[in-house]
């Protein structure tokens, strides 16, 4: 508390009202409501936009064919998908997405559009990490979906709270620039399109040793979701979607890491990491561009993990 | 304990009620604790190291004040200065000094096995060896009267606003200023609280915004296009600006609020129009330590053109050195003692020449604000990476010219907000040059609770709450 004596308000009416204690809660009303008016316009802005969270929690999101995985899981390219198999496709892929959070946001559309039958496919490579702060980003999204609240609580409790004390802060975040970014079109052809470069090219030479690292929490989770999918009458196909090829090489522990996939989930891994050759069909070491992603979908639809629209009609 | 963080807040809210209750020696006695409480947090160990500087150059200056002897001043001045110089050095340069000798002899031939220390970096060591070194050698140069209070010295040499990453406050300007007691004033409040909100909002929106974009591009130059690395380059020039000078503007607001006056350490430093101005924008408490406790001792401009390119060079390659134990700070000196000098020799027939030619007035300060700009990027680079192949790096991927194209730039998202961020910065920076903001917000109420709440909705929408260090820090 401040003694009145050492309070200086010498100056002009409008400055001595800052004194009075019902000024500054006042005040904190007005902030309070405009970060709520701005939260629901922001929330308004995310529900109309094209983008798959969006469409996913919007009733808009009907498929046959679901797909998920990390930024490797976006080569999965749905224009192709559906041309080359005829299946309407969602995507859940997002950059650097862990597989506790690619389990929540199936399961979520499992309760609003499942019939049984679906197909999934898993980049596994996904559960190479925990990623809190994208967890936290999915604070944009907690409004409509309990499971998503219920694990933004869990694993990153400040951002919850931060959540409660300003719904502006739900919006502070690339998901939510992602969802304006696709206001007005659909993101369904995001997808990396470019060649490596030949810099790139030229530090793979000098680079160290790659190792996949997993945990357990990971491979629980990756093992629980498949379960559950499959109680629900989904079709599961855990694959290793491809890597430029001399980057693959570099990779120590591909082999041991598919072992320990395939002894948590009791599924075969289907291994792509080589499939593709040519480096036109790469935008980076982890990545195919879109020529890439259009070669991948053809072996898919030959290895017969996606149904063949040419031999359905 | 740092400012964007919940303890900070936690202890503020605490400490500035019972600040204002305290008067006179309890009051002292209170901002000591709050500020050895406020460094111990982070390591209680390194406070002794505080405790000892601070015991060191009280007794100097007493034993200055009572000697009017100039050999023995002059002998007190060096032990000073020596204990001063060797905490620093031991701390911050020693393993720097000897696996740079070591590196050294072995060019030459010999072969030296030296075991490095581990040696902890103090934090804010510079800044406060910075600042107790000013007060004995202002009492020496007699411009300011050794003070006989141990208890106001020790406050001066700790206040927490400034502890650990400055504004370097001379002692000429602050001990006074612990003389007295300051009563809490609205108008203190309004003003401080403003710029501790911008300097919050310069520092987590912006600069932590930025920083994820920026240690990509200098983890692996290799891996990113050219244009991705240019951005990358230019976001490191604001988040290091954002970082630093909203460190400042937290610490000159909260100041301002307990009633102490601060001088100001950075002035819209991107829209200098040549390097001599650049550092009258920048970082200007250590600019102008610099100034008055080496460059001008070491004879300023007054010997000739070399005398003064030499004592320039010194002066920024040293200033370098201040920031790191590292040759790519010293670079980085080096390069703007460059830029001092180049300036001098090309500046004046470079300014007539565009006047011959014709160019218009507001278009030499652009291009003369555009080339001091890229200039000062270029030195950021080195100052930015852990080292010079990396620095190369960054260097060869931004001349690449095929690779300068928007659709090989990654995380297009973070582009776009640290775009519109650092707009909105320049325009505030902008603005300020003719606007006294603070003023302006202080005069009409209304725009100080606008001000406040949008600064406070800006900072929910577009902050990073990671509690991320300062990068001052460090130094």
């Amino acid at each position: 508390m401040i003694k009145k004596s050492h309070i200086s308000t010498a100056e002009s009416s409008p400055v001595a009202i800052r004194t009075q204690w019902w000024f500054w809660v006042a005040w904190l009303l007005c902030v309070w409501a405009g970060d709520r008016l701005g939260g629901w316009v922001l929330q308004q802005g995310v529900a109309h936009s094209q983008f798959r969270y969006s469409r996913l929690y919007q009733g808009r999101a009907q498929a046959d064919v679901l797909l998920l995985g990390n930024s490797r899981g976006l080569i999965f390219y749905q224009p192709e998908i559906e041309r080359q198999s005829g299946l309407r496709s969602m995507n859940f892929s997002y950059n650097a997405l862990s597989i506790d959070l690619g389990r929540v946001l199936v399961l979520d559309w499992l309760d609003r559009y499942g019939k049984s039958g679906e197909l999934l496919l898993i980049d596994v490579t996904m559960c190479d990490r925990t990623n809190d702060p994208l967890v936290a980003s999915f604070n944009t999204y907690r409004h409509w979906s309990a499971r998503l609240d219920s694990l933004i609580r869990r694993r990153v409790p400040k951002a919850w709270w931060g959540g409660v004390l300003s719904h502006l802060f739900r919006y502070n975040s690339e998901l939510f620039q992602r969802a304006l970014f696709y206001l007005w079109h659909s993101d369904e052809d995001w997808l990396l399109d470019r060649i490596i470069t030949p810099r790139m090219k030229q530090a793979n030479e000098h680079a160290l040793p790659y190792a996949i690292t997993t945990q357990t929490y990971l491979m629980e989770q990756l093992a629980t979701l498949v379960c559950e999918a499959q109680a629900r009458g989904v079709h599961v196909r855990l694959l290793i979607n491809p890597y430029w090829p001399p980057f693959a090489a570099r990779i120590t522990n591909l082999a041991e890491f598919k072992h320990q996939v395939e002894q948590a989930t009791g599924l075969p891994v289907w291994d792509y990491s080589t499939a593709l050759r040519g480096d036109h069909l790469f935008g980076d070491y982890q990545h195919v561009n879109k020529a890439g992603a259009a070669r991948y979908v053809q072996l898919l639809v030959k290895d017969g993990i996606l149904p063949s629209a040419a031999a359905d009609k | 304990m740092i400012f964007n963080s919940l303890p900070f807040l936690v202890f503020i809210a605490f400490f500035l009620p019972v600040y204002f209750h305290l008067r006179g020696q309890w009051r002292l006695w209170w901002c000591l604790l709050a500020s050895y409480f406020f460094y111990g947090w982070w390591d209680w160990r390194f406070l002794g190291l505080i405790a000892f500087s601070t015991l060191v150059d009280f007794f100097v200056g007493q034993r200055l004040s009572r000697t009017e002897e100039p050999n023995r001043r002059k002998w007190l001045l060096v032990v000073s200065i020596v204990v001063n110089l060797g905490v620093l050095a031991f701390f911050k340069y020693f393993n720097f000094f000897a696996a740079s000798t070591a590196a050294f002899l072995s060019m030459l031939g010999w072969q030296v096995n030296w075991d490095v220390l581990h040696i902890i970096l103090p934090v804010g060591i510079s800044f406060y060896t910075f600042q107790s070194m000013s007060y004995t050698i202002d009492v020496y140069r007699r411009k300011i009267p050794a003070t006989d209070s141990l208890l106001r010295f020790a406050t001066y040499i700790a206040f927490f606003p400034q502890l650990v990453a400055g504004p370097i406050v001379r002692a000429a300007a602050l001990l006074p200023q612990f003389q007295r007691d300051h009563h809490f004033r609205w108008d203190n409040f309004v003003i401080g609280g403003t710029q501790v909100l911008w300097g919050f909002f310069k520092k987590i929106a912006i600069a932590d915004s930025l920083a994820p974009f920026v240690d990509q591009c200098f983890q692996s130059p290799h891996s990113f296009a050219a244009l991705h690395l240019f951005i990358g380059i230019v976001f490191y020039s604001f988040q290091i600006y954002c970082d630093f000078s909203g460190y400042s503007d937290i610490a000159i607001g909260l100041a301002r609020i307990m009633g102490f006056r601060f001088p100001e350490n950075f002035r819209a430093p991107y829209f200098s129009q040549s390097f001599s101005e650049f550092w009258m924008r920048w970082h200007i408490t250590l600019s102008s330590w610099l100034r008055d406790y080496l460059y001008i001792p070491l004879g300023g401009n007054r010997h000739g053109a070399w005398r003064t390119y030499r004592n320039l060079m010194i002066t920024m390659v040293l200033g370098g050195l201040w920031h790191g134990a590292s040759w790519v700070f010293v670079f980085w000196g080096l390069l703007h003692g460059l830029y001092l000098v180049g300036q001098r020799l090309v500046g004046p027939p470079f300014g007539k020449w565009l006047c011959a030619v014709g160019m218009p007035a507001v278009g030499r300060r652009l291009l003369n604000v555009l080339i001091v700009y890229t200039l000062t990027n270029v030195a950021w680079v080195f100052f930015r990476s852990p080292d010079f192949g990396t620095a190369m790096a960054v260097f060869e991927g931004v001349s690449d010219w095929s690779t300068f194209s928007w659709s090989l730039v990654i995380n297009k998202f973070q582009v776009l907000k640290g775009g519109l961020l650092i707009a909105l910065l320049l325009w505030v920076d902008g603005t300020s040059m003719r606007l006294n903001w603070q003023q302006l917000i202080w005069r009409k109420p209304q725009w100080q609770w606008a001000t406040w709440a949008v600064m406070l909705w800006l900072i929910a929408f577009f902050g990073t709450f990671g509690a991320n260090a300062f990068i001052y820090f460090q130094f």
